[in-house]
């Protein structure tokens, strides 16, 4: 895998590009009538238009990084509705005396995630900004993680998690409450919340060196069941339009190969005048920084 | 219902490496614009015309137009804003590429494989038009951004794509891309559609153009 190499940075009048997505929300298109986004693009607004919550990396031992107890419960949490769907599975299974179809059902949970994940990832890397209602801070996370994407190895492991488990949470538990008596969506919801919830850890192996990952780790990145370094490290390579998938990446050649974002990206433009970030020249935001101590991408 | 679910049927990875001829033109271009671009003047569709309703509900006939017909003449603004004619082109052969709209990636990519590509088009007599919904001020920044030696038109209102019957894609939320060659005598000797390969566009093209 190669060292990215230190990229220059664009003028402020292209950080307008993320505005975009908010100006351009209210017109009103038709199929017929092209867009006219050149036209009624909005003049290059001043130099400072709002300063992001980090302008330098964060130090390892910084706060930011580190798992609060706020955290820690809200894994918990995560973790007790995903490991009561895999109780319920099983016990359920046992009961009814089945096996192959809770096992498919958490194998279709699996794909599901990895694809999930794949989509949710390209929205948020491609739409939106920190001011955005209730996504904006994982976009500006996300954000973040592409200028300086080696801090996710420096994360705690709650810390690093939090966000994910308290949407299983949220999303889970009512499920778990409902269909706790039928193990075949337990399986499945089981085995998706899981790994989406755990989809962040993945990331961060993705983003480690071969020597210092556990050898297990390793081994399952290398025989495709959690993505592999290498793929993930195309994702971080300009355009940054491809790899989105961050559980096991089974779905990323499928995707890029099918221009399945691609497609969705140009209707997105015509359907509502939303143009990705991907389209643009990255700007110093998104552009990533070398990382002092070499090596994230090493295999 | 049965043309999407045909057309839902046509994701399938497997079906969609067939070369099946689906006879609802939409569901040709489905499976034709959306991976592996079709060669339509070889697919000859039995009617030539199709009826369509305008917003008033009043009936018009739109040409749809296929290999060996002589298009609909327009009359477009170019990148300056000056009035162009089809006709203007007659007497060398023209390759006419109708793309979704500036500034996006595939429509970007097609547009400079055409101008990198311009001196064999020129060798072979041709001249090169491209036409997307745009206005004059969006082709005349595109072209200067990406240094386009061709003319862009302008079909405010996709009149002209509609009168030619250039098909859309994934469902009608994507204005097709396909690009015709007229010869000489301005009669259609290709139609060449594909929305996610905008390169094979030129190859195509020129592919035939050495054969006129």
């Amino acid at each position: 895998m190669s060292i990215l190499s230190h990229h220059h940075h664009h003028q402020a009048a292209t950080i307008r590009h993320r505005h975009n997505h908010h100006n351009r929300r209210h017109d009103h298109r038709v199929y017929c009538a092209v867009t006219t986004q050149i036209t009624t693009r909005p003049k290059p607004e001043p130099l400072v238009i709002k300063t992001t919550p980090l302008l330098t990396p964060p130090r390892a031992d910084d706060p930011s990084l580190k798992s609060t107890w706020s955290h820690r419960a809200w894994v918990a949490s995560g973790c007790g509705t995903v490991l009561a769907s895999l109780a319920s599975t099983v016990i359920g299974s046992y009961d009814s005396h089945i096996w192959l179809e809770p096992v498919l059902s958490g194998f279709i949970g699996y794909l599901f995630a990895d694809l999930g994940s794949g989509v949710y990832h390209w929205g948020i890397d491609n739409y939106g900004d920190a001011s955005t209602p209730v996504f904006g801070s994982q976009i500006d996370a996300f954000q973040g993680h592409h200028k300086w994407p080696w801090t996710i190895t420096k994360r705690q492991f709650a810390n690093n998690l939090h966000a994910l488990a308290r949407v299983i949470t949220y999303t889970v538990l009512p499920i778990d409450l409902v269909f706790h008596d039928q193990p075949v969506v337990m399986g499945f919801v089981g085995m998706a919340g899981g790994c989406i919830m755990f989809s962040q850890q993945f990331h961060a192996w993705a983003h480690g060196t071969k020597s210092k990952l556990p050898a297990a780790v390793v081994a399952l990145q290398e025989a495709g069941v959690l993505v592999s370094r290498s793929q993930h490290g195309a994702h971080h390579q300009q355009p940054y339009n491809n790899n989105y998938c961050i559980v096991s990446g089974v779905w990323n050649r499928f995707l890029d190969e099918n221009k399945v974002f691609e497609a969705l990206e140009m209707v997105l433009y015509f359907k509502l005048g939303l143009r990705p970030r991907s389209w643009s020249e990255p700007n110093s935001d998104w552009t990533e920084e070398v990382e002092e101590s070499p090596g994230t991408y090493l295999p | 219902m049965a043309s999407l679910a045909k057309a839902l049927l046509l994701l399938l990875p497997s079906v969609l490496q067939s070369n099946r001829q689906p006879p609802h033109v939409n569901v040709v271009s489905f499976e034709s614009n959306f991976l592996h671009g079709q060669n339509l003047s070889l697919s000859s569709s039995s009617s030539s015309s199709v009826t369509c309703l305008t917003k008033t509900s009043s009936l018009i006939i739109c040409g749809k137009v296929n290999k060996g017909s002589v298009p609909p003449s327009f009359t477009l603004k170019d990148q300056d804003g000056k009035n162009v004619s089809l006709s203007k082109f007659k007497g060398k052969p023209v390759v006419v590429y109708f793309y979704p709209a500036d500034e996006t990636p595939g429509c970007t990519k097609q547009a400079c494989a055409f101008r990198d590509s311009y001196e064999k088009f020129k060798k072979a007599g041709a001249q090169v038009v491209g036409i997307s919904g745009d206005d004059a001020a969006s082709h005349k920044a595109f072209a200067k951004k990406y240094r386009l030696p061709f003319t862009l038109l302008s079909d405010e209102g996709n009149k002209v794509r509609k009168e030619w019957g250039v098909p859309s894609d994934l469902f009608g939320t994507l204005p097709g891309r396909q690009t015709y060659v007229l010869d000489k005598n301005g009669v259609v000797q290709l139609i060449y559609n594909n929305q996610f390969q905008p390169e094979k566009h030129i190859d195509e093209t020129l592919k035939l153009l050495q054969t006129l």
